[in-house]
Order: structure tokens, then sequence, then C-alpha cells
């Protein structure tokens, strides 16, 4: 009983049949939008939804019957490899030195000759000729006659099982992230300090910083300085960005995002006048500010700002998003309490503005800038703690490793049947080896070139 | 000289070697055909030193690594590819796969050209700012390129095999050599996606987003093509599978790959949507 189960976990079909529904269920998985709301399924397959969402296929690869495959997998994998492993470590320390000229012969590169020396003689050149090319020989006497065993890179027969214990230990690595994983965003204020939950620690943070690109827009990176704070001391401090967290205490803290209150935008503005236009003046200001003008006598107010404009059929001014996609800013210009000027003006369309003047006015406000630089007022920074993942690189490095022996380092046998005839010796020979041919053959030919000039 | 100029020499000379070797599948002298043979070879490698230039060139124009976009990756894809099969072809002697293999690269060089491919040096995104990506896109495609060659030679080997099934003369290389061939392209593509495509993809993920693996789309499909992959060295290895089967699990395989590549991006969504 306990025997057939084990011969079907260990089996190479059932590796096969697994790996082909994996494979399946999973292009199943990546064409269902997953972990979508129950009401979108409806829209999207009808009457099919219930069915799929029952089956998991809404939520494929957190379900326990996915994740049970790959389990499953790996259970085969290990099984397999263990019951290989034994005969696979007696082949290695302790071989069956045994060999018949028949069977050596079949392999396709063999030979047989004879030499014009005794027995003692031919062996020790065989053998010399095997520690030539830094192979190992192992001997013994049989009947009449003596067996060489001469091998290299033995290594190689375990890339295999290396790999295979490399898939292992991912997978461990990956259970243990999924049962012990924990992650959390902390929303930090310049200057104010937070506990990290269940981190035993508190994180402040310093500076915040955006650099742009020189188009001014696109931004290039953030940069939070944190320090960690332990027991009320400060033990460490670190600039964090993207692609390059900070980690203490089994704890990683990654830059995720930013939030910037828009009341905080510092906004360039220029008033022209087309009747004199060296009285042009350009200011920066914040929404609800107003600053007096001291070229004209006027005062430009900024009332408000929004970085994505639109307006919709009633005429409310409002943001489709916090991307500056149609920076738009509402401003008034006044002189002695009397409005001149009123109405929203746009970054990207300087010509263009939703403006009225009572006293058709010559003077223009145009939108030139959003001040780069001021950093946003919030940094978003993710808490992350994933025991996990340290079993994932050995695992990943078991893999590599045993990827490369397996297909770069492989084992090579030659199999010597040496018989005395009189003073004479017959030789067979066979080399064995299942990668890479094309050298094995050539060295085997280069080795019964050696002991061919010697008879 | 400009990185499209560079780009156009190298296109020319891609098809100065196509033409060559469109010849050399026409010619039964034996001297003559090893001749094309090494003039194929010859200006699809000073097609590859120009469109090397052009990679460099634009490199360093952007200060980013040239595969951010879909123009730059599919050019560097069809570097690779190009450079694999001219490693190949010197160790093997394939150059009856030339004119095929040619055909894919200037398949995906005009492609990159297209009006369809925009084609202006964009900003980075801060998460793709990484030399992790630089090494994870790059092994990728490489290893990518190597399933490409052993695609091509697992086309030969099934075209070779119904031939001689049929008794015909086996002209050029034998199913039994392409099936070999292809085996040891596939021995090299696929430690180099394991390496890229996984273990450096999740190297990556973890330094931008704290998760090594998210099941997004094309972590999916790259664990699917690289499932096959094993598929294929399982099949031979331990039930002593060859010829025309292998070749068959080695063509999925690398549709798999391309679907990786292409369809994931405009037919699913994800993560890596804008790489
Ligand atoms: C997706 C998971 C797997 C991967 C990536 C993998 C990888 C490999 C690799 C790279 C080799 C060496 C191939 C060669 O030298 O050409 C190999 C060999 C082998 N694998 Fe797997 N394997 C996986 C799953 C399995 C499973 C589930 C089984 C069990 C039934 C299995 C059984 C074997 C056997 C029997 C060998 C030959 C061992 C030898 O004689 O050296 N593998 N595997």
């Amino acid at each position: 009983m306990i025997q057939s189960i084990l011969r079907f976990l260990s089996s190479v079909k059932l590796a096969i049949t697994l790996i082909i529904i994996i494979v399946v269920v999973s292009v199943l998985g990546t064409l269902i939008p997953q972990e979508r709301s129950v009401g979108e399924y409806y829209g999207r397959y009808g009457g099919l939804a219930p069915l799929l969402m029952r089956l998991q296929l809404t939520n494929l690869y957190h379900s326990a019957w996915y994740i049970a495959l790959l389990a499953l997998l790996t259970l085969n994998t290990v099984t397999c490899t263990l019951t290989r492993l034994s005969p696979k470590l007696r082949k290695t320390f302790r071989p069956r030195l045994e060999a018949e000229a028949k069977t050596l012969l079949a392999v396709k590169d063999s030979d047989s000759l004879k030499m014009n020396s005794n027995l003692e003689v031919t062996a020790a050149a065989v053998r010399q000729a095997l520690a030539g090319r830094r192979y190992k020989a192992r001997q013994r006497a049989e009947g009449g006659g003596i067996i060489i065993f001469g091998r290299k890179k033995v290594l190689g027969w375990f890339g295999s099982d290396i790999v295979h214990l490399g898939l292992l230990v991912i997978l461990a690595g990956a259970i243990i992230s999924s049962l012990t994983g924990f992650r959390t965003f902390l929303k930090l204020e310049k200057g104010k300090a937070q506990a990290v939950p269940r981190a035993g620690f508190v994180v402040r943070l310093d500076r915040f910083d955006t650099d742009y690109y020189p188009d001014r827009h696109n931004v290039k990176d953030w940069k939070s300085r944190l320090t960690v704070i332990e027991a009320g001391r400060d033990v460490r401090s670190e600039v964090i960005e993207v692609n390059r967290p900070l980690a203490h205490r089994g704890f990683v803290l990654y830059q995720s995002s930013y939030v910037q209150e828009i009341k905080s935008s510092l906004i360039v503005l220029e008033v022209l006048s087309s009747a004199s236009p060296e009285r042009a003046q350009t200011v920066s200001l914040r929404p609800g500010q107003s600053v007096a003008l001291d070229k004209t006598g006027l005062t430009l107010s900024l009332l408000r700002f929004e970085p994505d404009f639109v307006r919709d059929n009633g005429g409310l001014i409002s943001s489709r998003s916090e991307e500056l996609n149609n920076p738009a800013a509402q401003v008034t210009l006044s002189r002695a309490g009397e409005n001149l000027v009123s109405g929203w003006v746009f970054a990207r369309f300087p010509e263009f503005s939703m403006t009225h003047g009572s006293k058709a006015s010559d003077t223009k406000v145009i939108f030139r800038d959003i001040q780069p630089g001021i950093s946003p007022d919030f940094s978003i920074i993710e808490a992350a703690q994933d025991k996990g993942v340290p079993l994932i690189w050995v695992g990943c490095g078991l893999l590599m490793t045993g990827l490369c022996i397996a297909f770069y380092w492989p084992t090579r046998e030659v199999r010597f049947l040496l018989e005395g005839k009189k003073d004479k010796t017959v030789v067979t020979a066979a080399a064995l080896g299942s990668k890479n041919r094309e050298a094995l053959s050539s060295e085997f030919a280069g080795l019964w070139k050696e002991l061919k000039d010697q008879t | 000289m400009s990185e499209t100029t560079l780009f156009k020499v190298a296109l020319a000379l891609y098809a100065c070697a196509l033409a060559i070797y469109l010849i050399y599948q026409f010619i039964y002298q034996f001297r003559t055909k090893e001749k094309l043979g090494l003039a194929g070879w010859s200006a699809a490698l000073l097609g590859l030193l120009a469109h090397t230039a052009a990679l460099i060139h634009r490199t360093v124009a952007s200060g980013h690594a040239p595969f951010t976009n879909m123009y730059e990756s599919l050019s560097f894809l069809a570097w690779a590819c190009l450079a694999a099969y001219l490693v190949i072809d010197r160790v093997f002697k394939i150059p009856r796969a030339g004119f095929l293999f040619l055909i894919v690269v200037l398949a995906l060089m005009l492609l990159a050209n297209s009006p369809l491919m925009p084609k202006e040096i964009t900003p980075l995104v801060p998460a793709l700012q990484s030399y992790w990506l630089w090494l994870h896109v790059s092994i990728t495609l490489l290893g990518e390129a190597f399933f490409a060659v052993a695609f091509i030679t697992s086309l030969m080997c099934l075209a070779a095999a119904s031939r001689e099934k049929k008794g015909g003369q086996p002209s050029g290389l034998s199913a039994e050599k392409l099936d070999a061939i292809s085996y040891r392209c596939v021995a090299v593509g696929f430690p180099l996606f394991t390496l890229g495509g996984l273990v450096l993809g999740m190297v990556w993920a973890y330094k931008a987003w704290g998760t090594y693996w998210s099941w997004d789309p094309k972590e999916v499909w790259s664990l699917i093509t690289w499932f096959i992959f094993a598929l294929y060295l399982h099949t031979r290895l331990v039930m002593g599978w060859k010829g025309k089967r292998s070749a068959v699990i080695v063509i999925i395989g690398f549709l798999l790959a391309l679907f990786t590549y292409f369809g994931v991006n405009y037919l699913l969504a994800g993560l890596h949507s804008y790489a």
C-alpha cells in the first residue's frame, strides 16, 4: 500500500500530468480578471459568474486547490529525487565494478584492442592515461582480468537533485511568506513620528524630496529621510527611495508614494499688460494668498488651484484626478476692491483663459508654472515583514547552481575490461555520459590513441 | 552617425544577409555553398555591429538601458536573437537555418521600426530606475533568443523528420542532428531564462515593491513558459523522447515565450504593462 503510494508520488508521469494541469488552469487565471467585485463578474459572465466564483477561478492563485497543486508537484519532486538518491549515492561512493565485453561494446563510444604487454603493465598504462585526463580510477581484479572504472565530474549527477532541492526551498519560503507575511502602509507627515505596527520601533520622517526630470512634470524620484527610533532614542537615519528600501529588525520600509495636498502647491503666475510690456511681473503664490504688484498697484489673488481641471454640464468645477494633467488656477486681479480680471487660467494653454474683466482691460494673467521642488506633505511608506524571503534567495541560489551543474558539469565515465591472454592483454572499453557526447567522443578517441601507440 | 541611421544600416545589412541565405538554399555546388554561408554570416555580423552601435547610442542618449519601451525592447530582442544565432552557427554550422532566422530578425526589426511603436525617449518612472531591471530584462531576452534558435531548428527538425520518413534524400542536416542542436540551445536558454525571467524578476520586484511574486499575468505566463521547457527536459531525460515530439514541445514553448513578451502587454493588463 505505502509502496504503491510512494511509487505514484515519485513517478514522472504524475509530474507531467501535474505540470500540464497547472499550465492550463494558470492560463485560465490570466484570462479571467482576478479579485474583482461580484458585480463586475455578473456583468462580464452573467449566469456563469457564480460557478466561476465557486470554483475560485476569480481568485485562483490564492485558492486552496491551486496551492495544493503546486504543493503536490513539489512533493512529487521531493519523493522522486529521494527515491533516486540512494542508488545514486551508492553508484557514486560504492560502485559495483562489473563489466562484460559484450555490453561494453554495445555502447556508442567503445572499442577493443590487443596490447603487447601483460595484465599489470597494461592496467598501469590505462590508469596513467586516465589520470592524465583527470579521471579518478577504481580497480578490481576479477577472474583472470582486471576491471577499471575511470570517472570525473561526479558532481554532475547531482545537478538535478540540487535543482529539485532549490524548488523545495523556494516553496517552503513561499509558504512561510503567505502564512506569516505582514505588510502595512504608513502615511508619514514631515517632522512627525509614527510607530510601525508589530515592529517595536518608531520612524520619523525628517525630509521628503521629490526630484523632477528637466521637463519639471515627470517625477524622477522620491526620497524620504527616515530616522528609526527605539525606546525614545534615534538609532539610525537613512534616505530611502524607490528601489532602495531600508531594512531594520526584519522589517523593510519602502518608498511607496506620496500625498500632496493641493493647498500647498506653489503657483507661478505672470501679469502682463499689452499697453506697457515693461511692467510685466512674475509672482509665486499658494492658493488662498494675495499679493500686491508693486509695479502696477494691482492686487493678484489666487483663489483656487485644480491639478486636472474639468467642468461638468452644470458648470461645476473640479479635478478629475490628482495628476497634473490640466493644471488650472482661479485668479482675480483687482485695484481698490474692483475686479479688473477674474476667472480661470491654464498652464497647458497659456493663450486660452476663462476670464472676464469689468473694464475690457489690457491686462492678462498667465499661468507659468507649478513650482517644482516643493515637497509633498506626506510620504507613503510601506512596511513589510516577510520571513520567507531569505529562503527564497537560498532556493534561487540552489536552483541556479543546480542548473549550471546539470548542464555544464557533465559526469564522464570510462569503463575498461582487461583480459590477460598469456603475456598479452585484450582491452575493451566504453565511454559513458549523457551530456555533451561530442566532447566525450573526442576525449575517448584521444585516450584510445594513447593506448594504441603503446602497443 | 545618428541612432536612426545606424539602425537603418543594420536593417540593410540584415536584408543583405537574408538575400545571401536565400541564394544559399538554391545552390548545390559544395564550394560555392560554403562561401555563401560565410558571406551570409559576415553580413549578419556587420549588421549586428551597426545594431550594437545603435543600441549604445540610445543608451548614452537616454541615460538608461535600451529596453524600457516596446521599440527599444523589440530592437534589443532582434539583436539578442541574431547574436544567439551567430554563436550557434559558429559552433554547429547551420547556415541552412540562416534564411528562416533572418526572416524572424527582420520581422522584429521592422516591427520595432513601424510607426506603431513610439520611439521618443521617455523619462523613466521611479520603479524602473534599477540595475536589477537592466539585468532582469537583458538576461531574459537573451534566454528567449536561444529559445528562438531552438524554435527554428525544431521546425527544421520536423521538416527533416517527415522528409526522412518518406525516404527522401537527407539534404543538409539530419533530424537527429537538428534535434541535438535544439537541445543544446535549450540547455543555454533555460538557465538564462530561469535566471533572468524568474530569479532576477523576483529580486527586482522585491526591491521595488516589497513582494517577490504577485501573480501578475506576465509572471504567470513566464512561469508557464518555464514549466513547458522543464517538461521538454524531463520527457527527454527520463522518458527518452526525441525528434518530433521534443520539437513540438520546443515550438509550443517558444510560442508561449512570445505570448509572454507581446500578448500579455496588449491583451492582458498588469504590473508589467509599461515594459
Ligand atoms: C517544475 C519543476 C521542475 C524543474 C524546474 C525541474 C528541473 C530539472 C532539471 C533542470 C533537471 C536536469 C535535466 C537535465 O539534466 O537535462 C531535472 C532532472 C530530473 N527531474 Fe526534474 N524538475 C522539476 C520537477 C520534477 C518533478 C516533479 C519530478 C518528479 C517526478 C522530476 C524528476 C526528475 C528526474 C527523475 C530527473 C532526472 C534526474 C537525473 O537522472 O539526473 N522533476 N529536473
